[in-house]
């Protein structure tokens, strides 16, 4: 769907966006993630014919969309959304009918069917400008999908929601996304978002694209030391509620069961964050308060400044940290069996 | 000091007696300056929207030349046109002088910079980001000038307003392309000058008091209608 290859734009003395070779296949919700002026957003504009690089080739639709002449028709076929809003000054219908409009089309069925879909018939006749936030971005997201685009960019669009809100949003819009077979490029400095919702991920640093893969590729072995400090390595890892006592989630992940306190409910499909200094590895199994513990392999030692990385194999792969007292204390080397614990409370869980 | 109470009285019995010199008076003001303002908003809002919008070499120039044209004096812009419109002059053809023709157009060009620089400014007002949203929802350049129009009409209202002040008040422009002439091109200001050097106050004073209430009614509706669109 898109192939971008060799593209470069000098902003200013010290950022330059260079991106040698990105695609993004058909149907697929692609995240770049990076820290503020990572060059996210001249990305989009790029793409959305807002800004023009300096030499490059982008190849969208079949075509060089830097060489085409009839714009118009290219960006009817994108749709664009900011991390504020933008609405206009009349109601919630007339807004969201705008791109109808504009497109010469008017199709109330259509603007009622993404009211719906975005729960916000209720206020279809409400002053746009006069909405909470949250409904205002619902306004705009239903405004980017009623006209059936082929392809959608969003810049952050949740930046301003709550956090409980949005992740509420963001589940909805991956499925609306899916069910329609729309391409989906999102940008956000937030991993979370973005692991919630891609397919796979891009982090980029000062203009250029650090690391690509899928979520769990791109969390939990980064190529790059500048992409792992950026995304805080973490376990990443999928699973399914199977079991829910009072608050207490039984999660099987692969062959293995862990022990979540979350608020999520009984057969989500949720990702399984575990921050590696939560993570105790010990050679014999001790008794602990700790509700998860397993025993595991070393697959790897690497140093990693002022404490070692160790990664294991303990069903499924894990990250710890170790500090080099406790590397020196226990003598450990890759091959050796090992106890690992985590508890129930320092494991975070992601509705997929 | 009696002169003036006399005045006062006089003109209040002018205006009641609907005198047929202060009705024409009034009716050539109306039409010059109405239709005057209507041109200069015809062609000044789509050109300010445009100058706002497009990207383009010596932008900052043409913005500051506009900028420079909403404080020239009308007289100056007066004599200009006269110059043109003169029998032997470039567009003596037209036979504008002394005509309303003429005073209309010599108000089109006092207006215009003011309706242009407001509305441009009006649009640059705008976040840059809120244009580029109304294009990628699939906007061609007209359709995101109306758009835009619509969002900002508040601002343009009141560049219509200051356009619309500056040419009904204004005496220099009329009075050398009008020539002041009675019942064709005498109009509110250019009637005042006259009437106050032939030391006729009672009717310069009704005349000035029909134009301040004139002015006033005009300025009232237009800034009605901005204030009813006004979101609270």
């Amino acid at each position: 769907m898109i192939e971008i290859n060799n593209l470069t734009l000098n902003l200013s003395k010290s950022f330059c966006l260079d991106i040698k070779s990105l695609h993004i296949q058909d149907k697929e919700i692609f995240s770049v993630i990076g820290p503020n002026g990572a060059g996210k957003t001249t990305l989009l504009n790029i793409l959305s014919l807002f800004e023009n690089p300096e030499t490059g080739r982008v190849i969208i639709f079949g075509k060089d969309i830097l060489k085409q002449n009839d714009v118009l028709s290219y960006r009817r076929r994108i749709s664009y959304v900011f991390s504020r809003p933008y609405l206009f000054n009349n109601t919630v219908e007339n807004n969201v009918a705008m791109p109808l409009r504009l497109r010469g089309k008017n199709s109330e069925s259509k603007v009622n069917e993404m009211l719906k879909l975005f729960k916000i018939e209720d206020l279809k006749h409400n002053n746009a400008l006069k909405l909470s936030q949250g409904q205002m971005h619902r306004v705009s997201l239903a405004r980017a999908f009623v006209s059936e685009p082929e392809l959608v960019f969003l810049d952050e669009p949740f930046l301003s929601l709550e956090r409980l809100y949005k992740e509420q949003l963001m589940t909805e819009i991956r499925k609306i996304i899916k069910n329609r077979g729309i391409t989906a490029l999102f940008v956000s400095q937030d991993q979370n978002e973005a692991l919630c919702l891609s397919d796979r991920i891009a982090v980029m640093k000062e203009g250029k694209i650090l690391e690509i893969g899928t979520p769990e590729q791109v969390f939990t072995s980064p190529s790059s030391k500048e992409a792992a400090d950026f995304i805080g390595i973490e376990t990443v890892a999928e699973g399914i509620i199977f079991k829910k006592e009072d608050n207490l989630c039984s999660v099987r992940v692969k062959s293995k069961v862990i022990q979540v306190i979350s608020e999520l409910n009984v057969n989500e499909e949720v990702i399984v964050l575990i921050r590696p200094q939560d993570v105790v590895v010990s050679k014999h199994k001790e008794k602990t308060s700790a509700r998860n513990v397993f025993k595991a392999i070393i697959i790897h030692i690497e140093s990693w400044g002022l404490e070692y990385k160790v990664r294991l194999d303990c069903g499924f792969d894990l990250l710890a940290f170790i500090t080099k007292q406790s590397m020196k204390s226990l003598k450990l080397k890759e091959k050796d069996e090992v106890f690992i614990s985590f508890k129930a409370t320092a494991i975070h869980l992601i509705k997929r | 000091m009696d002169f003036i109470f006399d005045g006062i009285k006089k003109a209040i019995e002018l205006i009641f007696s609907l005198d047929r010199d202060i009705l024409d008076i009034l009716r050539v003001s109306l039409l010059v300056s109405i239709s005057a303002t209507a041109i200069a908003v015809l062609i000044g809002v789509p050109s300010g929207a445009i100058i706002a919008i497009k990207k383009f070499p010596l932008k900052k120039i043409l913005i500051s030349l506009i900028n420079t044209g909403m404080g020239l004096p009308p007289v100056v812009i007066g004599l200009v046109i006269s110059l043109f419109l003169f029998r032997n002059g470039p567009f003596g053809f037209l036979q504008w002088l002394y005509t309303v023709k003429g005073m209309i157009l010599a108000q089109v060009i006092i207006a215009l910079p003011i309706i242009i620089g407001l509305t441009v400014a009006a649009f640059q007002s705008v976040d840059k980001k809120m244009y580029l949203q109304i294009i990628a929802l699939g906007a061609n350049t007209s359709q995101s000038i109306i758009i835009l129009l619509k969002e900002i009409r508040l601002s343009v209202l009141a560049a219509i307003i200051a356009g619309f002040g500056s040419i009904i008040s204004e005496v220099g422009a009329v009075m050398m392309v009008g020539g002041n002439i009675k019942s064709q091109t005498r109009v509110l200001t250019t009637a005042i000058v006259l009437e106050t050097n032939k030391g006729n106050f009672d009717f310069a004073i009704a005349i000035g008091l029909i134009l301040l209430v004139m002015s006033f009614i005009v300025n009232l509706t237009l800034t009605y209608i901005q204030q009813k669109n006004r979101r609270d």
